[in-house]
C-alpha cells in the first residue's frame, strides 16, 4: 500500500512539475527575461524587456504579431502558413536579424489584445494593420515604425443598389467592428452628414462579411485596403468583384505600420530601418532578382549594401550583419514587389500604388538616406 | 471536527492546543487573502496609472461616442446610460428567453413521456440533438446560418399592415403615446397587475378556508383588465398605433426585433429548452408511479392527471435544477456578444474598446450578472419553499 | 488521483440500453403492425393531430438535413481545411508526426482504461451473482455499433471528405490502436492491471509530452480540435486541487475560511464564464506586476477556464462530502485521527467516488464552453471553423453552414458519447447512488 501511494504521489508532482515546464518553455520571452537598462529607467510603460535583440537572437525565431484574418495582409491558408504584406515584412525583420526569413513564429491577435500582447513580451512586433495615432504613441506603450501602408477608411456597398455617394446611405445600417475606431469615424460621419445610419456591430470580421453578404447591412466601413480584400474575393454567383462598389469618400486617414514595444530604441530603430531598407531599394531599383552581385558605382548604393571604399559600412544600427539588407531583399524584395505580390494591381486585391508609391512617382514613401 | 483533546487533562503546549491553533491559522489564511488581493489592488492601480486610464468611475458621465442600434444611445450620450441600454438589453432576451424556454421545455418533457411514439422519439431526438451542442454554436447558426439568408433584404421587405420584415429586424406596430402620458401607462399597468395579483390572492385564501372553487387566474385577469380600464378612461391617455413604414433604406416606427435579439434569443430558448425537458422528464419519472395508477382509477383524463396530479407533484423536484437553467441563460446571454446584439457584454466590450479602462467596466459587467443571479435565485428560492410547503401542509 | 478514478469510471462492456425509455405500456398480445401503429399513433384524434403536425416536421427537418448533407452541402471547405480543424496552424506543419503520435497514445490510454472497466463491471457483476452473458462475435460487433455509432460516423465523416487513402488508414490504425490496448487490458496480470489507471495517466502525459518536449510547441500554439480538447482535459484537471480546496473550505469550521470559500465559489458562480475570459484575455496584464512578462493567450483563456470550473467542481465535491455519512467521521474521530488524516483518509475518497458521475458532466459541459474562447480569438475548433470562411477560395461563398456543421457534429459525438457511456457506468457500477 505504501509503495503503490508513493508512486501515486510522485506521479502527480511529476506530472505538475512537467506541465509547468511545458507551459513556460514555450514562452521563449518567459526565460531570457533580463532587467535592462533601457528598460528600468522609462520604466513606467510597463514594457517586458529592454533587449529584445538578444530575446530575438537567443531563441532564434522571431515572434511576430499579426492580423491573421485579412486576406493579402496576413492570412493563413489550408496549408497553416501565414502570408500577405504584413507576414512578409514580419519575414523581412527575421532576414535582418537572423539571417532566415523562415524563423519567424506568427501569433494571431484580436484588436484588443494586440497592445496587451506587445507590452507584455508576448510578441516581438506588431505588424497587424494598427494605425498609428498620438493615443496609442503615447499611452499604449507603443513607438510606430515607418508607416508600410497608407489606407484610409471607405464604405462598400453593392453594386446593384442603387449607391454611389454618401447621400444615397441615408437611413442604412451599417456594418462595422465594435470597438474600433472606425465606429467612432462612422457615428461621427452619420452625425455630422445627418445620414442617420444605424450601426450594426460585430466582433470578428467572419461574421461581420456574412451579414454584409446576405444583406443585413447595406454598407461596410473599414480601411479601404480591407473593403478591398473583401471586393476582390467577392464570390461569383453574387456578381463577383463588380458586385461590389467602393465608395470615393475617404472618412479618416490610417496609417499602418510595424510596432514595437516603448524603452527598446535599439529594437526599434532596427524594425523602422527595415521598412526604409525595402522602400530604398525599390527607389535604386535593386530587388529580389538582382540584389545578389547587384553593383552600382554609386556611393549611396554600395553604402545600402554594407560597402563604403571597400570596407565594410555599418552605420550603427545594431544589425547583427552589415549586409543586412540584401538578406532582407533577397528574401522578400524590395516594397514595390512586396506590395505588387500581395495587393497590387495584379492581385486578387487590385490596389493601385495610389500613395504607397515612392515620392518620386507622386507617393508618399520617402526614405531617409542611409549614410 | 471537535477538538481531540479532552477536557479536564492537562493542557496541550500552546502550539498543539486546537482552539489556539483554529484561530492562527483562521488569521493566516485571512492574511493571506487580503495580502494577495492587496498586491493584486495595488498593481492595478500602478498599471492604470502608468497607462494613464481613470482609476475611478468618472469616465462614465463622459459621453461614449458610439451609436447603439435600436436604441435612443447616440455619441453624446453618456457612457452610463449606454452601459444601462445594454443591462435592458440583457433583461429583455433573458426574461423573453426564461419564458419561452420553459414553455417549450415542459412541452417537449411531456411529449418524451407521450403515449404516442412519434411525439415520444421526436422529443428524444430534439433532446438529444440539441444539448449535446455548445450554445454559442446554435446563436451562431440561427443568426447567421438561418435568419440572415431565410429573411428578405431591407429593400425586399415583407410589409404588412402591421408590421416590416426584413433581415435587420422584423418591426411590429405597437401601441403609442403621442401627447405624453407613457409614464401614466406604465404605472397604470402596474397598479392593474397588483391588484390582479391581490385579488387572485384573496380567491386562493378563500378556497382553503371555504372550499369554494378559486377560479384565481379569471378572477385575476378580470380585476387587472377592469382596473385598468377605468385607470384608461379616468387618465385620458391618448393612445396611437404606431405602424412600422420603410422608406429607402430606412424603416421608422413600431417596436423592432432586430434579427441578432431574435438569433440570440432563439439559440438560448432551443438550447435550454432541452435542458429543462430533460429536468421535467426526469421529475415526472421521479413521481410514484401509484399517483399515475391512482389518477388513472379515478378516470381522469391524460390531461387531467397530468394537471391535477403528476405535474403539481413533479414541480417539487422540477424548480431547483429549473431555477439553475434560468441561471445559466442568463449568463449564456453575454454570448449575444458573437452576433452584435448589443446587450451588457456587447456594450462594454465596446467601451473599452474605445480606450476606457477594462478593469472598472469588467466589474461592471459582472456586478451586472452577478446582480441578475442573485435576483432569480431570490425569487426561485421564495418560490421553492412556498410550494414546497403548500406539499406537506 | 489517476487510478482511483480510472478503475471504475470507465464503462462496462456488456450493452445495456442507454437511459431508460419511458414505461411502456404493457403489451399483453404481441400487435400487429396496424394494431401497433393505431395503439401508438392514432389512438385518440388529438393523438392523430399531433402525430401528423409532429411527423410534418420530423420530416421536414430531416429531409431538409438530408438535402443539405448530400446535395446542397459544399464540403470542400472542409475536406481542404481538415488538417486545419485539427490542429489549425500547428508550427512547421508539413510534419505532423507529433500530433500523431500523441493521438496515439492517447487511444492506447483510453483502450486500457476500456479494457480495465470491463473487467471491473465483470467482478462486480460477478459478485452480485448476476450471470455473465455469452455473447456471439456478431452480437458483440452490433452492439458495440449501437454504442458507437456516433464515433463511426464521425470517422466516416472525415474520411469521406479528407477523400485521401491516408486518411483512412490512419483512422483503421487509431481503431486497432483503441482495440489492442482494450484487449491488452483483459490479459494484463493482477498486480498490472490494478495499476491500469496509473499507467493510462502516464500515457497521457506522454501525449502530452510529446507534442511539448524535446523540440516540441506549447500549447499557446496549438489550435482546432486538440485544443477544445487540451483545454476540456486540462481544465477540470488542473481545477480540479483548487476545487477541491474549496470544498473542504466551504464546509470548514473556520468562519473566515468559510465566508473567503463561499464567496469565491458564489461570485465565480453568478458570472458567464465570458467575462473571466475577457478578464483574462485583456486585463490580466494589469493584475501583474509591470516588469512581469504576461502569458500569451491559450493560457490566459486556460487560467479563466481553470478559475471558472472550480468554482463548480467545488459545488460538486461539496455534494459528494455531504453524501459521506456522519458516522463515518464519528468513527474516525473515535479511532483518534486527526482531523487532517479524517478528511485525508475517510471523507475525501469516499466523497470523491461519489462524485466522478457529476466531475464527468462538468467535464461535458466545459467541453461545450470550450467554444467561448473562439470569441477572445483563439482558435479552437469553432473558432478554425469561423475563420475559413474567409480563405481565398471560400470567402463570400456563405459556407459557415457547412463549417459549423462539422464543428457541432464533432462537439456532438464527443459530448453524446461521453454521457451515455458515463450514464451506463453509472448503472453498472451503482456508482454516485447513496
Amino acid at each position: 500500500m505504501r509503495t503503490r501511494k508513493w508512486i501515486k504521489l510522485s506521479a502527480i508532482v511529476l506530472a505538475i512539475g512537467l506541465l509547468a515546464s511545458a507551459c513556460s518553455s514555450d514562452d521563449g520571452p518567459d526565460e531570457d527575461e533580463t532587467a535592462t537598462e533601457g528598460g528600468t529607467d522609462t520604466g513606467q510603460e510597463g514594457e517586458a524587456s529592454g533587449d529584445t535583440l538578444q530575446t530575438v537572437t537567443d531563441r532564434g525565431t522571431l515572434v511576430c504579431g499579426v492580423n491573421g484574418a485579412v486576406p493579402g495582409f496576413s492570412f493563413a491558408d489550408e496549408e497553416g502558413n501565414i502570408t500577405g504584406f504584413d507576414a512578409d515584412y514580419c519575414r523581412a525583420v527575421a532576414a535582418a536579424v537572423l539571417g532566415d526569413p523562415d524563423a519567424v513564429e506568427f501569433r494571431q491577435l484580436t484588436a484588443e489584445q494586440r497592445f496587451t500582447a506587445l507590452q507584455g513580451g508576448e510578441i516581438d512586433v506588431l505588424i497587424r494593420n494598427t494605425t498609428w495615432t498620438a493615443t496609442r504613441d503615447g499611452s499604449e506603450g507603443a513607438t510606430f515604425a515607418t508607416t508600410t501602408f497608407y489606407d484610409g477608411q471607405g464604405l462598400m456597398v453593392k453594386a446593384d443598389s442603387g449607391v454611389s455617394e454618401l447621400a444615397d446611405l441615408q437611413g442604412a445600417t451599417v456594418c462595422v467592428l465594435s470597438g474600433t475606431t472606425t465606429e467612432l469615424n462612422l457615428t461621427t460621419l452619420s452625425e455630422a452628414e445627418g445620414l442617420n445610419l444605424t450601426p450594426q456591430t460585430f466582433e470578428d470580421n467572419e461574421t461581420l462579411q456574412s451579414a454584409f453578404e446576405q444583406g443585413q447591412c447595406q454598407a461596410w466601413t473599414s480601411d479601404k485596403s480591407q473593403l478591398a480584400a473583401v471586393k476582390s474575393n467577392f464570390p461569383e454567383e453574387q456578381g463577383g468583384p463588380d458586385g461590389l462598389v467602393i465608395l470615393e469618400d475617404t472618412i479618416s486617414k490610417e496609417p499602418l505600420g510595424p510596432v514595437t514595444r516603448d524603452g527598446d530604441s535599439q529594437w526599434s530603430q532596427i524594425v523602422d530601418w527595415v521598412v526604409i531598407a525595402t522602400i530604398q531599394a525599390e527607389e535604386f531599383g535593386i530587388n529580389q532578382g538582382n540584389v545578389e552581385g547587384f553593383s552600382s558605382d554609386s556611393p549611396d548604393v554600395q553604402r545600402f549594401l554594407g560597402q563604403s571604399e571597400g570596407e565594410a559600412f555599418d552605420p550603427g544600427l545594431g544589425f547583427p550583419s552589415t549586409t543586412w539588407t540584401t538578406d532582407v531583399i533577397s528574401a522578400v524584395g524590395n516594397y514595390g514587389e512586396i506590395y505588387n505580390r500581395h495587393v497590387g494591381p495584379d492581385t486578387p486585391l487590385g490596389l493601385e500604388r495610389g500613395l504607397n508609391n515612392l515620392w518620386t512617382e507622386g507617393g508618399l514613401l520617402y526614405a531617409p538616406p542611409y549614410r | 471536527m471537535a477538538a481531540s483533546t479532552t477536557a479536564g487533562g492537562p493542557r496541550p503546549p500552546l502550539w498543539r492546543d486546537v482552539r489556539v491553533l483554529r484561530v492562527v491559522g483562521q488569521i493566516a489564511f485571512a492574511i493571506l487573502t487580503v495580502a494577495f488581493l492587496w498586491w493584486i489592488w495595488g498593481n492595478l492601480t500602478d498599471n492604470l496609472q502608468s497607462r494613464n486610464l481613470p482609476t475611478g468611475f468618472d469616465y462614465l458621465s463622459q459621453p461614449g461616442g458610439f451609436i447603439v442600434q435600436y436604441s435612443d444611445v447616440t455619441s453624446s450620450t453618456p457612457i452610463w446610460k449606454v452601459i444601462l441600454t445594454g443591462v435592458k438589453n440583457t433583461l429583455l432576451v433573458s426574461a423573453v428567453g426564461i419564458v419561452l424556454a420553459t414553455v417549450i421545455g415542459v412541452l417537449i418533457g411531456i411529449g418524451r413521456l407521450s403515449n404516442n411514439w412519434l411525439v415520444r422519439k421526436g422529443s428524444a431526438l430534439y433532446v438529444e440533438a440539441v444539448r449535446n451542442i455548445p450554445v454559442l454554436v446554435w446563436i451562431i447558426f440561427f443568426f447567421s446560418a438561418l435568419l440572415l439568408p431565410v429573411l428578405p433584404v431591407v429593400e425586399e421587405s415583407v410589409t404588412g399592415d402591421l408590421f416590416v420584415a426584413n433581415n435587420r429586424a422584423i418591426s411590429v406596430a405597437g401601441p403609442t403615446t403621442p401627447s405624453g402620458g407613457a409614464g401614466t401607462l406604465w404605472l397604470l399597468g402596474l397598479v392593474a397587475v397588483l391588484a390582479g395579483i391581490a385579488v387572485a390572492w384573496w380567491r386562493t385564501r378563500r378556497n382553503v378556508r371555504t372550499g369554494q372553487p378559486h377560479h384565481r387566474v379569471i378572477w385575476g385577469l378580470l380585476t387587472a383588465i377592469v382596473v385598468f380600464a377605468i385607470g384608461f378612461v379616468v387618465a385620458g391617455v391618448d393612445v396611437g398605433l404606431d405602424r412600422p413604414a420603410r422608406e429607402g433604406f430606412a424603416v421608422t416606427g413600431g417596436f423592432a426585433l432586430s434579427t441578432p435579439y431574435l438569433g440570440v434569443l432563439i439559440g438560448l430558448v432551443v438550447y435550454t429548452a432541452s435542458h429543462i425537458a430533460e429536468i421535467v422528464r426526469g421529475s415526472i419519472l421521479a413521481v410514484p408511479k401509484g399517483q399515475q395508477e391512482a389518477a388513472q382509477a379515478l378516470a381522469l383524463s391524460g390531461f387531467q392527471r397530468m394537471r391535477y396530479v403528476i405535474l403539481p407533484q413533479a414541480l417539487r423536484i422540477m424548480v431547483p435544477p429549473t431555477a439553475n437553467q434560468y441561471l445559466n441563460l442568463t449568463k449564456n446571454s453575454s454570448l449575444a456578444i458573437a452576433v452584435g446584439y448589443a446587450d451588457v457584454m456587447q456594450v462594454v466590450k465596446t467601451v473599452i474598446g474605445n480606450g476606457r479602462p477594462a478593469p472598472q467596466n469588467i466589474a461592471i459587467a459582472m456586478a451586472v450578472y452577478l446582480a441578475f443571479s442573485l435576483t432569480i435565485s431570490f425569487f426561485t428560492n421564495l418560490y421553492n419553499r412556498r410550494i414546497q410547503y403548500v406539499g406537506r401542509s | 488521483m489517476a487510478d482511483t478514478t480510472a478503475d471504475r469510471d470507465m464503462a462496462a462492456e456488456t450493452a445495456m440500453p442507454g437511459p431508460p425509455d419511458p414505461p411502456e405500456r404493457p403489451q399483453v398480445a404481441r400487435l400487429t403492425p396496424m394494431e401497433w401503429v393505431r395503439e401508438n399513433l392514432f389512438s385518440t384524434w388529438y393523438d392523430t393531430l399531433m402525430t401528423v403536425v409532429f411527423g410534418a416536421g420530423l420530416v421536414f427537418a430531416i429531409y431538409r438535413g438530408l438535402r443539405f448533407l448530400f446535395v446542397t452541402g459544399r464540403w470542400e471547405i472542409i475536406d481542404r481545411n481538415m488538417t486545419n480543424l485539427m490542429v489549425w496552424l500547428w508550427p512547421n506543419r508539413p510534419d505532423l508526426l507529433r500530433p500523431w503520435v500523441a493521438l496515439f497514445l492517447m487511444v492506447a490510454a483510453v483502450g486500457l482504461l476500456a479494457g480495465r472497466a470491463v473487467r471491473v463491471a465483470a467482478t462486480v457483476a460477478e459478485e452480485a451473482g448476476e450471470p455473465i452473458e455469452e455473447l456471439s462475435w456478431r452480437e458483440n460487433a452490433l452492439r458495440v455499433l449501437g454504442r458507437f455509432w456516433p464515433f463511426v460516423m464521425l470517422l466516416v465523416f472525415i474520411g469521406w471528405y479528407s477523400g485521401s487513402p491516408e486518411t483512412w488508414l490512419m483512422e483503421l490504425l487509431v481503431v486497432v490502436d483503441l482495440l489492442a490496448f482494450r484487449a491488452l487490458a483483459l490479459r494484463l496480470p493482477k498486480a498490472v492491471a490494478d495499476r491500469t489507471g496509473l499507467i493510462a495517466g502516464l500515457l497521457f502525459l506522454a501525449a502530452f509530452g510529446t507534442l511539448t518536449w524535446f523540440g516540441g510547441h506549447g500549447w499557446d500554439d496549438w489550435g482546432g480540435l486538440m485544443l477544445t480538447i487540451f483545454l476540456a482535459a486540462g481544465g477540470i484537471i488542473l481545477s480540479f486541487p483548487l476545487g477541491v480546496g474549496l470544498a473542504l473550505g466551504r464546509r470548514s469550521s473556520f468562519p473566515i475560511v468559510r465566508t473567503i470559500c463561499v464567496t469565491y465559489i458564489e461570485l465565480i458562480r453568478g458570472v458567464p464564464l465570458i467575462t473571466l475570459l475577457f478578464m483574462a484575455s485583456i486585463m490580466l496584464g494589469f493584475f501583474l506586476p509591470s516588469d512581469f512578462n504576461s502569458p500569451a493567450g491559450v493560457t490566459r483563456a486556460l487560467v479563466a477556464i481553470i478559475l471558472f470550473t472550480a468554482a463548480y467542481v467545488a459545488e460538486i465535491v461539496r455534494g459528494g462530502l455531504q453524501s459521506v455519512p456522519q458516522g463515518q467521521i464519528e468513527a474516525a474521530q473515535a479511532v483518534g485521527l486527526s482531523p487532517l488524516k479524517q478528511t485525508r483518509l475517510i471523507v475525501l475518497p469516499q466523497a470523491l467516488r461519489n462524485v466522478i458521475p457529476a466531475l464527468v458532466g462538468q467535464f461535458i459541459s466545459l467541453l461545450k464552453d470550450t467554444s467561448l474562447v473562439a470569441i477572445i480569438g483563439q482558435f479552437e475548433i469553432l473558432g478554425v471553423a469561423r475563420r475559413i470562411t474567409n480563405q481565398g477560395d471560400f470567402a463570400g461563398q456563405g459556407l459557415l453552414a457547412e463549417t459549423l456543421f462539422f464543428a457541432a457534429l464533432v462537439y456532438w459525438v464527443l459530448a453524446y458519447t461521453m454521457s451515455r457511456e458515463s450514464q451506463r457506468l453509472e448503472k453498472r457500477l451503482g456508482v454516485g447512488e447513496r
